[in-house]
């Protein structure tokens, strides 16, 4: 294995003597089972926007959120058992804009976390724009997720296996959404997928 | 590179012209010359009515018909002025008052002037009467409305009605035609002779034997053609014959004609003969003066209903006949009816008009009538008392909410299209034919010549309407009237000679002169005079409307003839003048066009753009391009791609596709979800859908830009795969990315409005708004689950989910009958739920609530749910050439193909959609879209001037991708290489407003129908699914007749009967007697149970009832 590139948003790794099946699970990972944060749940307080709640709701969702995967437990992995969750499986994103005399743009910069490590990756995304008088409040809960459940979930905007010059030779390439980086992802995916191939092993009366 | 541009060059001036003119001025130029002179015009024809009291008779003369501005006025009699908005939201009709002034007259002196309200005319929105007809894009948006909506519709009660453009043929025109028929052929010459609202047709038909037969609506046989001359004043044979023709040739075949009008050979004579056969058995005084009335009511109306007009007719038919000969010997070809010259548009404006004349004549009628009744007095203030403006006003507003016109013309009016902003655009561009849609008319439907530029060669609808539906292209004008004696006047001052004013040597080798359908007169040089015309047209001095056909005939014997059309509702198109081989447009006037600093008027004023009618266009050769134009040329097209229609025009590349599929997507275009209009918060209409995400289409044509579609979008970019996938996407299915849809591609809302209004009925009682309680025994209750969501004002809670059954509008109404409750109830009359609820298919979220109050004062609630759309399995969806297919699987992104790059498609289509369709232009779509992607700016593909695929392979070979569009791409399942490279590009889809969330339907037990007691029809009365004959047939085939038994009769509709075995009919159980009974048989009857289904037994009792008496015959089942 050769790492051909690895600049923190992006990694291509050269795979060597590896089955195709078996490096194109690691891809497919990358996508469906690696988890990332993502809001996913929305308390609109206020909503006097063009927007429907239902809309503005799904373009939070879309907005990629800087991940840690130490500190953060899959909901349902949690061990707090509370369907609301508790602050090591949620965080709270709060949003409170009022439209000026201007038209303005509320952007993913104005949405404050209240945990200064999981927040957007660019404070320019559009969320919505406000004309006077108009004006926004909601509570955000943002979740880890797999990719395989809704797309907001998925940690990496490109994931490729590709053939290499020679046979047998095959180049990863996992490009993150920001959230986390390329590397961990990738790392992450074959950390899931050899878990995986333990739960198989065992279901199987293999050794542990 | 010239060619291009050129052709995009003076694609500016068309630009301006569809900015300046907007999509609906044929509309509104109609509406607008109706209101200023046309019903000034109608209440001149009628002018005065004469009262006839007992003494002293007086009449009420007519003066000058004024309007009012719109407004309504409200219950209490208060009048307020109205904004269109107001009107759809309120369910009001935007109308305006007509001021007709009225003078009353004794003895010839008149008395009193009065301004009287004599009915309300529907006002056309943004036409010259209606408010925002003036307003500025600010001013607009501030009134509620959509600063790009093009007006030209009315809107009545609420609902927005366009009156559709009708297609008829041009009226007072000489056609000449020969029919085959049994290997005979029969010549005939017709003429639609039409006068404001009447229309008389003459037929001239030169018979086996060589005689010519006329044939007149109000005479019940054909009169000899010399005889009705004749009759029309023409003393001698001479005189008859050179009216015809002076040519010999000509003369020679009149000569049977004489010879069948032996038996009247005097005027008188002739009267008599017609007399005989107009008023049979009469006195002879009164036959002739029958014969007089047809020939002046009857015959050729359009030139006059005057004794002095019977010369004019006399030439006219002498013309007609004269034809009829030229086309027998063959100098002349026969006219093609088809031909678009032969045609007129009828809008707004002329349909009004009839209305109106009708209404009014009413009105006059039964004003006098009035005025009769009340005898002596009289006074302004009496008239105004007269005056029902119920009779105008009802008139006009039923037959534009129904489009029923009288006189069984139905479907004049539709309700305006709003499934997108341009299928509104389109169908303000429609045009109807006339002809019947259950015959053939295949002449009518192809596509003729002269359509080119005035009619859209794609769009017209599939099935029964095809060819008889159209839309105006994008370069059609439609011609205005041009008033007639100024042009006439320039003739005489060319060089034109009356008839009664040319020799005999101008008679014979001159050109006949036709004015509208009024024979004028000779010239010595037709040719000349065209084109002396066609010089002062472009110098300003006549109507650029007027139009000029000049015609040498095949054979030198014929009649050279000029015709001048003034009329109004021709369809006229722009075109370069070209002088000695160069057009005069000049790059210099683009620019000035394109600055503003000109308009396109303008150069129509200077003579350098004409407007050329159908009939014109026969005198000139169109050059395509400058890089076309040779000397002979007289004009130059402005931009070809101009010949498309508004839906068309969207297509890019369309002339790579094979032409049906242009056809198909114009059809498609309009079903396609976009963002309709900006002011859809509000929008009043009763079903709408908004698409969440909409796009400007990267692959675009000008006409986008001229259209503003991209302000109104009504489409997706999608990065499309042409591969097969898992058999998912046979037969036009197309696989969806999971991904994309849950990123929010193709999301579109559904929105329902649900109306109730508080009614007031007799006797002080109405309609109230509540939550109905279980407590006062309301009649129909529901149940209390139905009713939580409402507030204590009886109206649902804003943003709250509904559900289907669930009541978003409270009501409850007085009992129907009063009477009818007292003797049996001791509580007394309930009251009845009248609530609005859900569909009971739908459900969603309530999206607005609107309170307002109708014209009779009640309170009127209008609630509208909407309801988010993701794409799912079924879903319809289209590119933009016509290739539809509903989505076959959405599937998730980690299974989706991907290339090199990790580009994973939105779309996957089968590549099975392309060989038979040949639409190439989503190929090149495709590529280009790419193209556009990776040099970060719009490509434009607009019909002949697009931008060239070698430009686009450039670009891609560039980023070193293939010109060709072709991928490496790996299957996601597997990460395989695929054995062959994949085309992929960008295409702009749109999702169709068929939806399966629509449609889903199944039913276990439900509603039968009363009568048959069968399931009901249809998803929204829960029915069943029709179990058919052909399904019938494969459980037979199968051997499994129990089972249709059991679906056809046990779970439908199986009943009881009882049979009288005796005499075989049906007898029944009397609950009184306890006995089985049969009214024939009495105590002889032998009655048994005998199973049938029930809809058997409801035909039994039908025959019963029309006398025929069904037996049946019972044996013992084995
Ligand atoms: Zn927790």
């Amino acid at each position: 294995m050769k790492v051909l590139e690895d600049s923190g948003s992006s990694v291509a790794l050269q795979l060597e003597g590896i089955d195709r099946s078996y490096a194109n699970a690691i891809r497919r990972f990358c996508i469906a089972e690696v988890p990332s944060m993502a809001i996913d749940d929305v308390v609109i307080l206020e909503n006097s926007s063009v927007l429907y709640d239902e809309i503005l709701a799904h373009r939070l969702g879309m907005v990629p959120i800087r991940t840690d995967l130490e500190r953060y437990n899959l909901p349902e992995e949690c061990d707090c058992g509370n369907p609301l969750g508790c602050h090591k499986c949620r965080v709270l994103f709060v949003l409170d804009a009022k439209g000026k005399d201007k038209v303005m743009t509320v952007t993913s910069g104005d949405l404050v976390s209240e945990d200064r490590d999981v927040r957007p990756v660019s404070e320019s995304i559009p969320l919505i724009k406000l004309a006077a008088g108009q004006s926004v409040k909601l509570e955000a809960y943002a979740r880890l997720g797999r990719g395989k459940e809704h797309a907001k979930w998925q940690p990496c905007t490109v994931a490729t296996l590709t053939d290499g010059k020679k046979e047998g030779v095959f180049i990863l390439t996992v490009e993150s959404a920001g959230g986390l980086p390329a590397k961990q992802v990738v790392l992450k995916a074959i950390e899931l997928l050899e878990k995986k191939l333990k739960e198989i092993q065992v279901a199987v009366g293999g050794p542990d | 590179m010239s060619k291009q541009f050129a052709a995009s060059n003076s694609w500016v001036i068309l630009s301006d012209l569809l900015q300046r003119e907007g999509v609906a001025r044929q509309h509104l130029n109609s509406y607008n010359e109706f209101v200023t002179r046309g019903l000034q015009n109608i209440a001149d024809e009628i002018n005065e009515v004469e009262i006839e009291t007992v003494s002293t008779p007086y009449k009420v003369k007519f003066g000058r018909v004024t309007l009012g501005s719109p407004r309504v006025v409200e219950i209490d009699g208060s009048v307020s002025s109205i904004l269109p908005m107001e009107s759809r939201l309120r369910n009001l009709t935007y109308s305006a008052p007509i001021l007709l002034e009225m003078t009353i007259e004794e003895e010839g002196l008149p008395r009193d002037t009065t301004r009287q309200h004599i009915g309300d005319l529907p006002v056309m929105v943004k036409s010259e009467l209606c408010q925002l007809s003036n307003r500025s894009r600010e001013q607009l948006i501030e009134s509620g409305e959509d600063p790009n909506d093009p007006g030209g519709y009315f809107i009545i009660h609420g609902a927005e009605r366009v009156i559709v453009g009708l297609e008829d043929l041009s009226p007072n025109k000489i056609l000449v035609d020969a029919e085959k028929l049994a290997g005979a052929t029969t010549y005939k010459s017709r003429v639609y002779s039409s006068v404001v609202g009447y229309r008389s047709k003459l037929e001239l038909t030169l018979k086996q034997d060589g005689g010519i037969n006329v044939k007149i609506p109000s005479c019940p046989v054909d009169l000899p053609y010399v005889i009705v001359m004749r009759a029309l004043g023409i003393k001698s044979d001479r005189d008859i014959a050179n009216a015809v023709s002076p040519k010999q040739e000509i003369q020679d075949l009149l000569e049977v004609s004489f010879d069948k009008a032996s038996e009247a050979p005097t005027e008188k004579d002739a009267l008599v003969y017609i007399g005989n056969r107009v008023a049979h058995g009469m006195l002879e005084e009164f036959r002739v003066k029958r014969a007089l009335s047809t020939l002046d009511w009857g015959l050729l109306p359009h030139l006059g209903k005057t004794e002095d007009r019977r010369f004019d007719k006399s030439m006219f038919m002498g013309e007609a006949a004269c034809k009829l000969l030229e086309l027998r010997l063959g100098w002349i070809e026969a006219d093609d009816k088809d031909h678009y010259g032969n045609k007129v548009i009828k809008f707004a404006g002329q349909m009004l008009a009839d209305l109106f004349r009708t209404a009014f004549r009413n009105l006059v009628r039964d004003m006098k009538y009035q005025l009769e009744r009340t005898g002596q007095k009289r006074g302004g203030n009496v008239v105004g008392a007269a005056i029902r403006t119920g009779i105008i006003t009802d008139k006009l507003n039923n037959a534009i909410a129904t489009g029923n016109w009288g006189r069984g013309k139905v479907g004049v009016t539709q309700l305006l299209d709003r499934t997108n902003y341009l299928s509104t655009l389109s169908h303000l561009r429609r045009v109807q034919s006339p002809l019947s849609r259950s015959q053939p008319n295949f002449e009518a439907r192809d596509l003729h010549a002269t359509h080119f530029g005035r009619i859209c060669p794609s769009e017209t609808p599939e099935g029964v309407n095809c060819g008889l539906v159209k839309n105006l292209a994008l370069s059609a004008i439609i011609s205005v009237s041009v008033p007639s004696q100024e042009v006439e006047g320039k003739l005489w001052e060319l060089g034109a000679k009356q008839i009664r004013d040319s020799d005999e040597k101008l008679q014979v080798e001159g050109c006949r002169i036709f004015m509208d359908g009024r024979f004028l007169g000779y010239v010595d040089d037709g040719e000349r005079l065209a084109k002396a015309f066609r010089k002062l047209r472009r110098e300003g001095q006549i109507n650029p409307s007027a139009s000029v056909l000049y015609i040498s005939p095949v054979n030198d014997n014929a009649y050279p003839r000029i015709y001048i059309s003034l009329s109004s509702g021709r369809v006229l198109r722009p075109l370069v003048v070209v002088e000695s081989g160069r057009p005069l447009l000049n790059p210099e006037m683009i620019s000035k066009v394109s600055g503003g600093q000109s308009a396109w008027r303008d150069l129509v004023d200077q003579g350098t753009i004409e407007l050329i009618d159908a009939n014109e266009e026969e005198n000139c050769l169109v050059a395509m391009g400058p890089e076309d134009v040779t000397t002979r040329n007289s004009h130059m097209e402005l931009f070809p791609a101009a010949m498309f229609g508004i839906a068309a025009s969207i297509i890019p590349y369309p002339e790579h596709n094979q032409s049906p599929r242009n056809t198909y997507e114009s059809a498609m275009a309009k079903q396609s979800l976009g963002f309709s209009s900006p002011t859809y918060p509000i929008s009043p209409h009763v079903r709408q859908h908004l698409l969440v995400s909409p796009q400007a289409p990267v692959v675009r044509t000008r006409t986008l830009d001229l259209l503003k579609i991209d302000e109104r979008p009504l489409g997706t970019n999608c990065v499309v795969a042409v591969l097969s996938f898992e058999g998912y996407n046979i037969e036009d299915a197309i696989i969806m990315n999971k991904s994309s849809v849950e990123r929010g591609m193709a999301r579109s809302f559904f929105y329902r409005l649900y109306d109730g209004e508080a009614k007031q009925y007799l006797g002080g009682m109405r309609d109230t708004f509540e939550v109905p309680s279980a407590e006062s025994n309301i009649r129909g209750y529901r149940g209390e689950k139905f009713y939580r969501l409402l507030e204590g004002d009886g109206v649902v809670a804003h943003e709250s989910q509904v559900a289907g059954g669930d009541v978003v509008i409270g009501r409850t109404s007085p009992p129907r009958f009063m009477e009818e409750y007292k003797e049996f109830e001791i509580k007394g009359p309930y009251r009845r739920d009248t609530s609005v609820a859900v569909r009971p298919s739908e459900a969603g979220v309530v999206d607005s609530i609107f309170m307002t109050e109708n014209v009779e004062g009640g309170k009127m609630f209008k609630v509208r749910v909407r309801d988010m759309r993701v794409p799912e399995i079924g879903d319809k969806f289209a590119s933009r050439h016509g290739q539809k297919g509903v989505i076959g699987l959405v599937v998730p992104q980690e299974d989706m193909p991907y290339t090199a790059e990790g580009i994973v498609p939105d779309v996957i289509i089968n590549p099975h959609a392309f060989p038979s369709r040949m639409t190439v232009g989503q190929f090149i779509e495709s590529i280009a879209g790419k193209a556009a992607a990776f040099r970060g700016s719009p490509v434009d593909g607009s019909a002949f001037a697009g931008e060239s695929i070698d430009e686009m392979e450039k670009v891609l070979r560039g980023r070193g991708f293939e010109p060709t569009g072709r991928e490496v791409m790996y299957d996601g399942k597997t990460g395989k290489k695929f054995a062959t490279d994949v085309f992929v590009g960008v295409v702009y889809y749109q999702k169709l407003h068929h939806m399966v969330a629509d449609k889903i339907h199944a039913r276990a037990r439900g509603q039968v129908q009363m009568l048959t007691k069968q399931p009901t029809e249809g998803r929204a009365r829960g029915g069943g699914l029709r179990f058919g004959e052909m399904e019938r047939d494969c459980l037979i085939a199968y051997g499994a007749s129990m089972v249709l038994k059991d679906r056809l009769l046990d779970e439908a509709d199986k009943t009881e009967i009882y049979v009288c075995e005796r005499c075989g009919l049906i007898a029944y159980y009397d609950a009184k007697q306890r006995k089985y009974t049969c009214k024939i048989d009495g105590d002889q009857a032998k009655i048994s149970t005998v199973v049938v289904a029930y809809a058997f037994k409801l035909l039994l009792q039908e025959m019963m009832s029309l006398n025929i008496a069904p037996r049946l015959q019972l044996k013992d089942k084995v």
